[in-house]
């Protein structure tokens, strides 16, 4: 019973010469992950999500917001409120996470009221409107992008979505700010056939 | 074709395995019994006693992403009714911010970074994360000013206490090793004791 024959060795270091060649082969940080394909759009635009759909259909900016008749939540900043709509497919959508990302590098993730912190999918061929609430630094807003990033366990190839939510520089942030309404109230979820 | 060689080789190997069995299945039971009264008796863990400051309230300091301003705590009571036994929570007033120059990144406060310090030896409570106003579980934003939040801890009834000691714990940025395949992008992990603050307390008992 040899239980070193020289293949087993050869075989070996083979293996460990091929782990090496597909480090060498990795393409240099072109994309901030390379399994991670982005899908960009803008307001109002129905995106891919996989053979999924998502459509963000307004931005609104408040000073506060309101869920479920209880005292209005306000803010020293700002509450971005974003409302979607998905309209699902057969493939599996599995569930992703929104954020906002500003020029400066800034995450806002979605006030802890809102629950589901992504976007919402129903059963295949319904259609699903829902709103997300942000808290914002007011000074920085400049490249508002709402992001839905994919979860996944194992890094696979997937999709994410990236939303230009048209605030380009601070004039225009300001101009929103100004317009900012007093109070936001979160609309209830509402399902209907796509 | 099997040799000779490797026919004894198999033989004496058969031989070597059997008169040592006993020894072996001797030596597997006393691990698996170590096993057991260690954890039954409580873990194999080292009682360091405190190993960071102790401050009194109030006071402002940093612990990893947040920045903690800890005022004012109190025992409140609750009174024991038809249908429910007497009960008693620790709320602790701070204020938090996110000061998370590394992501940038709107974060909750999870409720195992502060802890209620029993102090005899006892485990630390933990609690429920941070309130802030009328919220629970909120998230701290990168770039806004201080929230004042108060946090709850579970005591049992009979609790008492005029200074009571809270453990802030601070995480740091680090990465994993990537050597095994973790991906070697640095977050927030690695929670260590930073700072422990004694707050004057009342005791309040609530009516309903």
């Amino acid at each position: 019973m040899k239980l070193y024959r020289t293949s087993t060795v050869l075989v070996g270091v083979l293996f460990v010469l091929l782990g090496g060649l597909t480090r060498l082969a990795t393409p240099e940080r072109v994309y901030d992950s390379e399994n991670r394909e982005i899908v960009h759009g803008t307001i109002g635009e129905p995106l891919k999500y996989r053979d999924s759909t998502i459509t963000v259909h307004r931005v609104k900016f408040a000073k506060a917001y309101v869920d479920d008749d209880d005292k209005p939540v306000e803010t020293n900043g700002v509450f971005v409120a974003v409302e979607y709509e998905t309209v699902r497919g057969t493939e599996d959508v599995g569930s992703n996470d929104a954020s906002l990302s500003t020029d400066e590098g800034t995450e806002y993730r979605p006030v802890a009221a809102t629950i589901i912190d992504g976007a919402d999918f129903v059963e295949p061929g319904f259609a699903r409107s829902g709103s997300l609430v942000f808290e914002v630094n007011s000074a920085d807003l400049a490249g508002l992008t709402l992001n839905f990033v994919s979860l996944q366990f194992w890094t696979v190839l997937t999709q994410d979505v990236s939303v230009d939510l048209g605030v380009p520089d601070d004039k225009i942030a300001q101009q929103l700010l100004d317009t900012a309404s007093p109070e936001y109230v979160i609309p209830k979820t509402v399902t209907r056939v796509a | 074709m099997e040799s000779l060689d490797d026919v004894i080789d198999a033989m004496i190997a058969d031989r070597v395995i059997h008169r040592h069995r006993r020894k072996w299945l001797i030596a597997i039971a006393l691990v698996v019994v170590l096993a057991v009264v260690i954890f039954f008796t409580g873990g194999w863990r080292e009682k360091k006693g405190r190993t960071v400051d102790t401050v009194d309230a109030p006071t402002t300091f940093e612990a990893g992403r947040f920045e903690f301003g800890v005022t004012s705590a109190q025992i409140i009571r609750t009174p024991k009714t038809t249908y429910d036994p007497a009960k008693a929570r620790v709320e602790l007033s701070y204020d938090v911010k996110n000061i998370d120059d590394e992501e940038r990144k709107s974060t909750t406060l999870q409720g195992k970074l502060v802890l209620l310090v029993v102090g005899g030896g006892e485990d630390p409570i933990e609690s429920n994360g941070a309130t802030c106003r009328g919220a629970i579980n909120w998230v701290f934003v990168y770039g806004l000013p201080a929230e004042s939040c108060t946090t709850k801890f579970d005591v049992p009834a009979d609790f008492t206490g005029d200074k009571l000691e809270f453990g802030f714990l601070a995480e740091s940025h680090d990465s994993d090793i990537g050597l095994l395949g973790a991906s070697e992008d640095p977050y927030w992990q690695n929670e260590k004791a930073a700072m422990v603050v004694r707050v004057p307390t009342t005791t309040t008992t609530e009516t309903k």
